[in-house]
């Protein structure tokens, strides 16, 4: 029992609580005292909005003084519209609205005032140059003998996945007349002669600045670049309509190309009714299969003339020729004659299906001196050599492309000529990436005498801001 | 016989053909320039302008109607186009970036951005869409700045007319005045216009209605239209099918009529869509010119709202 008792003794104070919440005297004046601080907060509420309408319409009011000012500085023959526009299904009058003015201006000061060649970013986070980064990844598949030999297309590379270029490309403008372009490449090379011996090589592809307001509308570049020579030489490795570049470029100037080239080059786009364009450069010939002198003393001579011609509707056809001329690594004159072409039909509307059929001939001249005996003393004597490759692409959609690709060429000092039929596909799930497979058949005769059968594969894919396609 | 003994005859040949086409075109050519040479990057621009200028000059348009400017890869031509222009008038937008590699390859360098002969559309508009927080390409290709179709809406005619006029009669102030009365008088016929369009699709205020591309905000602003999706979610990127199945569903449940497919895309997916959901699918193009006798401005709209109109009165 006693027990019971000491557990029973919360109980009044249980009740005592409850009864608190039940209805009576105390309960009324409680609400009443409610009552009057919800009017008090009404009352301090509606101050608060008196004060904020208030305040409102001295924005207001000021803000009308600034635009009647402001109104009144615009010149009369200079209409202004109006700001914002109209709410949806609002009556707006138009003719009405033709006495408002966009945004100002910068005034003179503004506009003459030095301005900063580049900073990493603005108050609006905007950078003031672009950042592209490309990733191009290529898989050769092919014979064991070709793998022994090295002499695939990709040498020192048969039957691996590699990183062909990696590239970080900066590009922008310098100030109001100049622009400049810095692309810095990586990529996996065969190094030495066993199939161990690969090194990824750094190297700056292009860095050169380019001069937009010279007289007699002049465009010229200097630094690192890509010569304009032929069609596909001034295409980056990514951008190539196929996974390989066609034989006779690679015979003549090396898995390269005539790239990276120090020197000057100035351009004209002729003032005639068709597109006609002018160039022009000296380089230093840097490239050691063609033009491998290295000086400026002997400096590698560019120039190319490429024309347009719009067909509208039946499509668009490019033309070029182009000379190079300096001196070998071995002390004698080289000079390469290209002649390209590409024409390009799209269906009206969505430009798909779309048609390309390009291609290009190459001839070079070069003076080699031939080995003496006893019989006959060293001599000098002129190699011509040519070789070109031919095309034809059919864009299905904006996603899916077949190609076939056809090279024929002569070696470019050593005796012998090759021959390659390269069909291919492309699929592009967006602008941004491509994937592509290839399949190519060569035979060679002479110092590339071989039949050999390759599959490439290629994953591209562009990370940031990259430059408009071109013809 | 060798082959490299027709290398000569061959260039001599390609010279020969290049110089006989030339000389065929120099013979067209019209002999005395017009005193305004304007460039416009986008078919919308380039009809605009052409209202504004009237005979005070040429306009030439950088890109063809009905092209699509997403796709749009440089041509030759049109560093010819902007050679000779003397004004630019651009979106000021992404729509139109890639005429900064054309202007750099032209040789005129009076046409680089930021100087006073180039004129930005959409100065002073109000944008729609600009994307906020991270923009990346995880989304597509997008606009960042905002989207760039306002021309759609003709509401925004007093402020684009106005940039392009005040631009125009900035380089040539003795042209001015004539300029204003163009871009008046085109102004009252685009009100008179608008009033019309207005009534036409006031009956269907609310309506909701599903879009292939990102491209009518505006246009559906401008008439009380209600965007309840995009096929393409990610610009430039084709849709998922978990995201067709979604957007069918929601087009079921909430009633959305039409699928409006700009004319430059392939039709099978928004089809499929409109088929799936119980819509109507309609293609209209999206820039003046792609249909025969649309290249004005208000002729295109004209076309634009009545195919609309027309599809949405259907039952």
């Amino acid at each position: 029992m006693r027990m019971h008792t000491a557990h029973l003794w919360p109980l009044p104070i249980l009740l005592l609580s409850l009864g608190s919440y039940l209805p009576g005297s105390a309960q009324a004046q409680d609400v009443d005292a409610v009552r009057q601080e919800l009017g008090a907060v009404r009352r301090q509420l509606d101050s608060i909005r008196e004060q904020y309408e208030k305040r409102l319409r001295e924005l207001t009011e000021r803000l009308e003084q600034l635009e009647t000012q402001r109104q009144a500085a615009t010149p009369a023959a200079v209409p202004a519209p109006s700001g914002a526009p109209p709410s949806p299904g609002q009556a707006v009058p138009l003719a009405a609205a033709a006495t408002a003015s966009p945004a100002g201006e910068p005034s003179l000061r503004e506009m003459l005032a030095p301005r900063q060649p580049f900073a990493l970013a603005q108050p609006g986070r905007t950078l003031l140059f672009d950042i592209g980064v490309g990733g191009d990844f290529v898989a050769d598949f092919t014979s064991r003998t070709r793998e022994r030999r090295r002499d695939g297309t990709f040498a020192g590379r048969e039957n691996r996945m590699f990183p062909r270029e990696v590239e970080l490309g900066l590009f922008g403008r310098v100030d109001p007349y100049a622009s400049a372009v810095v692309r810095l490449s990586a990529g996996e090379e065969a190094a030495g002669l066993e199939p161990s011996d690969r090194s990824v090589n750094v190297a700056v592809d292009e860095a050169n600045l380019t001069l937009l307001a010279l007289p007699l509308g002049t465009t010229a570049r200097l630094g690192v670049m890509r010569p304009r020579f032929g069609t596909l030489n001034v295409v980056h490795q990514d951008d190539l309509p196929q996974i390989d570049r066609p034989n006779v470029l690679s015979r003549f100037f090396g898995e390269e190309q005539l790239d990276g080239e120090k020197g000057v080059e100035a351009f004209w786009v002729l003032p005639l009714p068709v597109y006609n364009e002018l160039s022009l450069g000296a380089f230093d010939g840097d490239n050691e299969v063609a033009f491998g002198r290295g000086t400026l003393r002997d400096p590698l001579v560019i120039g190319r003339w490429r024309t347009f011609v719009e067909l509208e509707e039946h499509g668009g056809l490019q033309i070029d020729l182009s000379a190079a001329s300096g001196i070998a690594a071995d002390a004698h004159r080289n000079t390469v004659l290209g002649l390209g072409a590409k024409y390009k039909w799209a269906a009206p509307g969505s430009g798909f299906p779309l048609f390309t059929v390009a291609g290009e001939a190459l001839y070079a001249m070069r003076t080699v001196t031939t080995e003496g005996d006893d019989t006959a003393p060293p001599r000098e004597r002129r190699l011509d050599r040519w070789g070109g490759y031919l095309y034809g692409q059919w864009d299905f959609n904006r996603r899916w492309a077949a190609g076939l690709r056809g090279d024929w060429t002569e070696l470019a000092v050593e005796r012998g000529r090759e021959w390659a039929v390269s069909p291919y596909l492309q699929f592009k799930p967006s602008e941004f990436l491509r994937f592509r497979v290839q399949y190519k058949h060569s035979e060679g005769t002479g110092a590339v005498e071989r039949v050999a059968n390759e599959i490439f594969l290629q994953g591209t894919f562009i990370l940031g801001a990259h430059p408009t396609e071109r013809f | 016989m060798r082959p490299r003994r027709h290398v000569p005859a061959l260039l001599g040949s390609a010279l020969a053909l290049a110089a006989a086409v030339h000389l065929a075109l120099l013979a067209t050519e019209p002999a005395a320039e017009p005193p305004l040479r304007v460039l416009a990057t986008l078919p919308d621009l380039w009809s605009i302008t052409r209202a504004i200028v009237g005979d005070l000059g040429r306009v030439e348009v950088a890109t063809r109607p009905g092209q699509n400017p997403h796709d749009l890869e440089i041509r030759p031509s049109q560093i010819l186009l902007v050679k000779r222009a003397e004004i630019l008038v651009r979106n000021g937008l992404e729509e139109d970036a890639w005429i900064d590699p054309v202007v750099e390859s032209s040789g005129n360098p009076r046409l680089l951005r930021g100087s006073a002969s180039v004129i930005e559309a959409a100065q002073g508009l109000e944008l729609l869409k600009i994307p906020s927080g991270r923009v990346d390409r995880s989304a597509g290709d997008v606009h960042p700045s905002g989207n760039p179709h306002f021309t759609l809406d003709p509401g925004t005619m007093p402020t684009v007319s106005a940039s392009i006029a005040q631009g125009l009669a900035r380089l040539r102030p003795d042209l001015g005045p004539r300029l204003e009365a163009n871009r008046r008088e085109f102004l009252m016929r685009v009100e008179a216009r608008f009033q019309r369009w207005r009534e036409m699709l006031a009956p269907y205020r609310g309506a909701r209605v599903v879009s292939y591309h990102d491209s009518w905000p505006y246009f559906y602003r401008a008439y009380g239209l209600v965007e309840l999706g995009v096929i393409e979610d990610r610009p430039g990127v084709p849709p998922t099918p978990q995201h067709l199945v979604s957007l069918v569903r929601q087009m079921k449940e909430r009633g959305a009529r039409i699928v409006v497919l700009e004319s430059w895309y392939p039709p099978d997916t928004a089809a499929a869509v409109a088929r799936l959901a119980g819509a109507k699918l309609v293609v209209i193009p999206q820039s003046p010119g792609a249909v025969r006798g649309t290249d004005d401005y208000i002729a295109h709209m004209e076309h634009v709202v009545t195919a609309l109109a027309k599809a949405l009165a259907e039952p």
